[in-house]
């Protein structure tokens, strides 16, 4: 039976790895393990019975944790790998964006690695003739195609790998996250480029953390969880099960939340939402913390030069971030009897997970602890993945009376 | 297609920045001729017995080395090119093929050079010179089979790589290279042994026809013929069987 261009089936497709205790695999151990030890491999299933189907044009999204069988189903449609059981058809062409420039030769210039790295993809001579112009445009390197590519910035080296990859009119596109592809203006190129492929009806599946371009580019999305598929829908309702599911997941806190100080100026109540102002307690990357508090004082003729910090720690305790108004040169707060306080926190961050907000209210100037609390709020991060875990990119503390 | 394009970027890297360029293709065999001339007509003397020692070793020289180097080369190319078989489909034994069609490129075009030697001292070549093709095409299987064998085996045991160093050093001794297998040299039982030699087909038959311009024997091509039979079908096996778990195993 004749698929139609752009088709992808998987029909109960299982994956197993081979995973070494000891990577340093030599004739000896194994002579060694023969007479005597047990072979101390393992088998992974990293795919365990997935089936599923797309249609020529869908875009779908694949999501899930690390480790739930993501970039195995890339490998697997792009023909890499091959299913340990079930099977995997496709029909068309595939260009697949997972590893960028990785067959380019540092010695090779720039057209010759194409020539080459066009015959990997199976474009012959006469085809890559026709098709160089237009990827040396697009990845604005005309002049260079006589450069040996180790002389080509890493910024150049990507864009022409991306050129390469999406240049062969593919029916089927797969993207592994590698669209930090160069500067800004070379991303929007790429993105632009990928939506133009989305516009004229070929098949794409996009493996991505970052779920802000999930839901931009992909309006199904399949949720993979431990080598199976858990839920299958429309991205929206999809991602949002994810996201609420990684959030109940989250690490049990090894410090519980404490309250102290004189509760002569106190947090009447406090409200975590996102820049809307809806409540939530989950930010995703590029979005903005707003703690919404409503202070009170019990001091006649309120209180004057008042110091709001806030701590973000991890779930073991220890303080990643710690902050206030003062060091950051924020006016003090000044009011009398009840006021709303709001901070609005932007975080790059770096390393998603769950952290434990926390809120203070001081006097340095007259030497007070008005009201403390410790590892209080629960909060939970996701994004991109980068050490060190958090920066402050700026906070601003705003009084209305 | 892809063999070629892999091949030549073979040949063009391996010339990148060096002076001499493409002439090392002679000058390594050159070299070593001279070497080796050197030690067995000066130091170990039976050469002397051998007209023109230094281009008896030639043509057997330029097929081993062809033969030795592919092998070596075809061994790593899997493991050399792991990011490029882990994020692009293509037939993977394309690797160590075309390991073997870069060295083979070597090899015709220092024939050229031989035979324009062997002329200029007077060996004129047998009649049945155009033999030497089908010849060398059937020693290219051999080589191809081989390395395919050990590009996959490599990747599960890394001790190939290096235990073939050693192996090509005794295999080198054990060819008729730098002696004439059908020379009084050997006694009877390894003269026998050496006809089994994967390449003493090969190098027999270069030696007669170029060197000493006569018909080459016939078990020459027997055993040439039924090693290029035997090892390229196997090795098509051993790869294709272990191509899909090697590409995950690497």
């Amino acid at each position: 039976m004749k698929l139609p261009a752009g088709t992808v089936a998987f029909r109960g497709v299982a994956l197993d790895y081979r995973l070494f205790h000891d990577r340093s695999v030599t004739m000896f151990e194994t002579m060694m393990s023969v007479f005597g030890r047990r072979t101390r491999v393992e088998r992974l299933r990293a795919l365990d019975g997935v089936s599923f189907s797309i249609a020529p044009g869908e875009s779908v999204a694949l999501v899930g944790p690390n480790g739930a069988g993501k970039s195995s189903s890339l490998k697997l449609l792009a023909g890499i790998y091959s299913p340990s059981a079930g099977s995997v058809e496709t029909s068309g062409r595939i260009a697949s964006l997972l590893d960028l420039g990785v067959g380019f030769h540092p010695e090779l210039t720039g057209a010759e690695n194409l020539y080459l790295n066009g015959a990997i993809l199976g474009l012959d001579r006469a085809q890559m003739n026709s098709l160089i112009p237009g990827i040396a445009e697009f990845a604005g390197l005309e002049r260079f195609l006589d450069t040996p590519v180790k002389f080509y910035s890493s910024g150049m080296f990507m864009r022409l790998g991306f050129s390469l990859a999406t240049a062969c009119d593919p029916d089927i596109l797969l993207i592994d996250e590698v669209l930090a592809v160069g500067d800004a203006a070379f991303q929007k190129k790429c993105y632009d480029r990928i939506y133009g492929f989305k516009g004229t009806g070929r098949t794409i599946v996009f493996v991505s953390h970052d779920s802000d371009a999930v839901l931009r580019l992909c309006e199904r999305a399949l949720w993979l969880d431990a080598g199976r598929v858990r839920r299958d829908g429309p991205t929206a309702m999809v991602l949002s099960e994810y996201l609420s599911d990684a959030s109940a997941k989250h690490v049990p806190a090894a410090v519980s939340p404490r309250e102290w100080g004189t509760r002569e100026v106190e947090f009447e109540s406090v409200i975590l939402a996102d820049e809307r102002g809806t409540p939530s307690n989950t930010f995703r990357q590029g979005q903005r913390m707003l703690v919404r508090a409503v202070l009170t004082t019990r001091i006649p003729g309120g209180v004057d030069g008042l110091v709001f910090g806030f701590s973000i720690c991890r779930p073991d305790g220890e303080q990643v971030i710690g902050v206030n108004n003062l060091e950051l040169n924020q006016p003090l707060i000044s009011f009398e009897g009840r006021a709303e306080a709001d901070v609005a926190i932007d975080l790059e961050m770096l390393e998603p997970g769950s952290y434990l907000l926390g809120l203070a209210l001081t006097d340095p100037a007259r030497n007070r602890d008005y009201h403390w609390q410790d590892w209080f709020y629960p909060i939970l991060l996701l994004g991109g993945r980068k050490e060190p875990p958090l920066r402050l990119e700026e906070a601003t503390w705003t009084v209305r009376r | 297609m892809l063999v070629s394009s892999l091949a030549s970027k073979e040949l063009k890297v391996r010339y990148k920045r060096s002076v001499l360029g493409f002439s090392w293709f002679l000058l390594k065999p050159l070299f070593l001729t001279a070497v080796l001339s050197v030690v067995f007509t000066r130091i170990l003397r039976f050469g002397g017995e051998i007209r023109h020692y230094p281009l008896f070793l030639l043509p057997g020289l330029l097929v081993w080395n062809c033969f030795s180097s592919s092998l070596s080369a075809a061994s790593t190319s899997l493991l050399d090119n792991v990011r490029l078989i882990r994020s692009a489909r293509f037939p993977r034994a394309a690797l160590p093929v075309s390991s073997v069609i870069a060295n083979s490129v070597h090899l015709l075009l220092a024939m050229v050079v031989l035979e324009a030697l062997l002329l200029a001292f007077g060996h004129f070549p047998s009649p049945a010179v155009p033999l030497l093709l089908p010849a060398l095409v059937l020693f290219l299987a051999i080589t191809t089979g081989l390395s395919l064998m050990l590009a996959v085996w490599n990747v599960y045991y890394r001790d190939v790589a290096l235990f073939l160093e050693v192996l090509l050093q005794a295999w080198f001794y054990a060819s008729p290279v730098i002696y004439p297998a059908d020379s009084g040299l050997l006694p009877g039982a390894i003269s026998t042994a050496i006809r089994l030699n994967p390449v003493s087909g090969i190098l027999e038959i270069v030696q007669s026809l170029l060197y000493y311009g006569r018909t080459p024997p016939a078990w020459a091509w027997i055993s040439l013929a039924a090693w290029a039979v035997a090892l390229p079908v196997l090795g098509m096996l051993v790869f294709r069987h272990a191509e899909p778990a090697v590409v995950k195993e690497l």
